[in-house]
């Protein structure tokens, strides 16, 4: 039970972590971080690269749709603009991987400008097609411009390489993955308490009363693009390097659906909440599919029915989530943590 | 007295783990992530069948070595992200010496951790040319001829065929905008120009593409005599031969294996007639073949109320007996059955008969079986036109 917080400065107002209570729990969690890959086998890891990869491109969708409020269908394709530019930097150039990394980030930055340009005179849905487009153009160039991308075959790279240790294995890519999400999320999480940050909330909550105080919205909503685009570019540039191959199927429409799902699911305009939707989209579809695979070697014959299931229970699952918590898990999370903050006397 | 009953217990243990050591030992694992469901299902499922079929065949013709295959298997639904996690999965908790997955994306995701750190035999349901390159990926190999071999064998089948008027024959390539479509491309260019033979058209599409007026109205213009389907497995395949037939034009369409199975000649109704294509399997009621019988006589037994199985069920089956094969080459040879033993089998399996399902199978340059069979469609059935045509002769 925790009483009395009371924030006495400014620097304590302030305070991303405002109790020792919450900085002792995130000294646990990054312990237990640490600790895993130690305890999980190569299955686990692999999930947990795949879950960290995808956080970061969900906390960098939730800050232009969360926080900025410009929907986005593009984010798979900015994702791939980052894994192809890794992929090719590090093939065609053998730069290093550490200087691939924020030039993957800096060139799908780059494209997200491009695409950002139109939010200015479109809203809503309108921006939706628009970056709807982009992602059809992109997928079709990462196909086509063969001589670049290696069209459908695409490219294999070899294991990164950070000063002198090469990364070739699931349990070394995870203390990458690691301190990229640990990165990210700070940097995230910390661009909100900045003037860019309340741009983007003002921005998001009314745009006309937002310039009426004195924010240039063409600049603040190419930020926006710009620093999602950013974490997308490093989202692939990660997930190039980590399965050491790329093709446009990486990327098709569906994968922008998922991050948006994932940031729905999770809490938009939420930094948790995007970290929530990542881990739930890639682990509880895996959690069903292990039941459901204990359930058919008990009963094999059901096997036809059962594995369909999956899609239905997943489905289920999210509508289930949104009905009863539309402002997703991490609005759950805020509720149970309430409760613990008080307990065990409830009122 | 306690001490007594400790040490019992202590000694029951120790044969219980031992025993279950020596279990553990008796089996042979196979392990598979397949797209039971998802957008491969169609195909996927019975690919699954096949291979449990062919394993669960020869456990009940001994095994090998007295050892008996078991089938572990994981759902992936067609998915790269899930494919790979049940591929490790698997390999984590069972370490089976062979494995099977789906589609080309996960063969080339985890051919270099195959290479470098698993070392498992790997079958999957893809004919890509880059997986069957036994210098790169010697632990993978494909169960059939590549998709750029079974284009070989139509070529060549061609290539024999009268010429009319005394020109070369015209054919045209029909391909989906994907790696499934685009694979075997290039290397049918070549080979095309080497036998003689004029490429008149291409023509691309997205898959299940509806429209295919401005593709008809190409083909209409350039009159190939041969017009080859790459990289579908339906659509759009009926409409292309409706929309042929309406506009009068004398093509011969042919497909490779996706587009080879009874699912089209259904779909395609009488147009089916004189439909050609190339398999690097026998059909289900090609009953004269041993193997065909067998897997008839397994399915009655096992399966009393299927009466047809498709060319994927086959192509599972196939794959099993390669995994059968290379285990027994490795017993005979007096080694035990690990991923590396098994790779080195594969260049060494030469004129192996495999009862009519395939041809007489050698891995001979690649990792692929590099042979397949013409089939024309008469009255809904596929009937052999050629005999088995090898591309590496």
């Amino acid at each position: 039970m925790r009483i009395g917080h009371f924030k006495e400065t400014y620097v304590s107002d302030q305070a991303v972590f405002a109790t020792a209570t919450s900085r002792f729990w995130l000294g646990i969690l990054f312990a237990l971080l640490l600790l895993f890959p130690f305890v999980a086998g190569d299955y686990l890891l692999f999930m947990a690269n795949l879950a960290g990869i995808t956080i970061i491109g969900a906390v960098g969708l939730n800050i232009l749709t969360g926080f900025a409020g410009q929907i986005s269908l593009g984010h798979a394709a900015f994702i791939g603009v980052g894994g192809y530019t890794a992929a090719i930097l590090a093939t065609r150039f053998n730069l290093p991987f550490l200087i691939c990394l924020p030039l993957s980030g800096l060139m799908a930055a780059f494209f997200g400008i491009i695409v950002g340009g139109p939010s200015l005179r479109l809203k809503g849905l309108y921006l939706c097609i628009a970056t709807l487009a982009a992602q059809l153009i992109l997928e079709f160039v990462f196909v086509h411009w063969e001589s670049v991308t290696g069209g459908i075959r695409g490219i294999n790279l070899s294991p990164p390489e950070i000063c002198g240790y090469v990364l070739d294995n699931d349990f070394k890519y995870y203390f990458l993955t690691l301190a990229m999400v640990i990165l990210c999320v700070t940097a995230a999480r910390n661009l909100f308490r900045t003037r860019v940050g309340r741009a983007f909330i003002a921005i998001r909550d009314r745009d006309i009363s937002a310039e009426l105080m004195g924010i240039n919205l063409l600049r603040y909503k190419l930020y926006a693009f710009a620093v999602s685009s950013f974490m997308a570019g490093l989202s692939g540039c990660l997930w190039v390097n980590f399965l050491k191959t790329v093709t446009p199927e990486h990327f098709p429409l569906m994968e922008s659906v998922r991050y948006l799902a994932m940031i729905i699911v999770g809490g938009m305009g939420s930094i948790l909440g995007s970290i929530f939707g990542a881990i739930f989209m890639t682990i509880v579809p895996e959690a069903i599919s292990t039941v459901l695979g204990l359930l058919v070697n008990t009963f094999p014959t059901a096997m036809s029915f059962l594995f369909p299931l999956q899609q239905v229970i997943f489905g289920l699952l999210i509508v289930i989530f949104l009905v009863f918590e539309p402002h997703g898990l991490a609005e759950i999370w805020r509720r149970i943590k309430n409760y613990f903050h008080l307990w065990p006397f409830e009122h | 007295m306690k001490k007594s009953i400790i040490l019992a217990l202590v000694i029951s243990l120790a044969l219980f783990l031992t025993l279950g050591v020596s279990f553990a030992d008796e089996v042979i694992k196979v392990g598979a992530g397949q797209p039971i469901t998802g957008r491969f299902a169609f195909a996927g499922k019975h690919i699954h069948q096949g291979l449990m079929d062919s394993l669960g065949y020869a456990n009940e013709q001994g095994g090998v070595g007295n050892k008996k295959f078991k089938y572990i298997y994981e759902d992936t639904g067609y998915d790269l992200k899930r494919a790979i996690a049940s591929f490790k999965k698997i390999m984590a908790q069972e370490k089976p010496p062979m494995m099977y997955g789906e589609s080309t994306g996960v063969g080339k995701a985890m051919a270099p951790e195959i290479n470098s750190r698993y070392h498992v035999l790997y079958g999957s349901t893809s004919f890509s040319e880059e997986l069957s390159d036994r210098q790169k990926n010697p632990y993978i190999f494909v169960s059939g001829p590549t998709y750029a071999q079974q284009f070989g064998v139509l070529l060549k089948y061609i290539a024999g065929q009268p010429k009319k008027n005394n020109k070369p024959h015209r054919v045209a390539f029909f391909y989906s905008d994907t790696e499934f479509g685009r694979d075997p491309i290039p290397f049918a260019r070549k080979l095309a120009k080497k036998l003689g033979i004029e490429v008149v058209a291409e023509e691309v599409t997205k898959v299940g593409a509806v429209d295919i007026t401005s593709q008809l109205l190409d083909l209409k213009r350039n009159k190939p005599d041969y017009c080859i389907f790459q990289g579908y497995v339906v659509p759009p395949i009926p409409e292309v031969i409706k929309g042929a037939k309406d506009f009068g034009l004398d093509i011969t369409f042919m497909g490779t294996f996706w587009a080879m199975s009874k699912m089209l000649l259904d779909k395609l109704g009488p147009d089916a007639e004189g439909y050609m294509g190339v398999s690097p399997y026998s059909y289900w009621y090609m009953d004269e073949f041993p193997m065909i019988q067998a897997i008839r006589t397994y399915s009655e037994k096992h399966h009393p109320d299927v009466t047809y199985r498709p060319n994927s069920y086959m192509q599972g089956w196939f794959t099993g007996m390669i995994y059968v094969k290379l285990s027994k080459m490795c017993h005979e040879a007096g080694l035990p059955i690990t991923g590396e033993n098994l790779k080195d089998m594969i260049p060494k399996v030469k004129d192996w008969d495999t009862g009519g399902l395939s041809g007489v199978v050698s891995f001979a340059g690649s990792n692929a079986t590099g042979m397949g069979k013409v089939y024309k469609a008469q009255n809904g059935k596929f009937v052999p036109v050629s005999d088995w045509i090898r591309l590496d002769e």
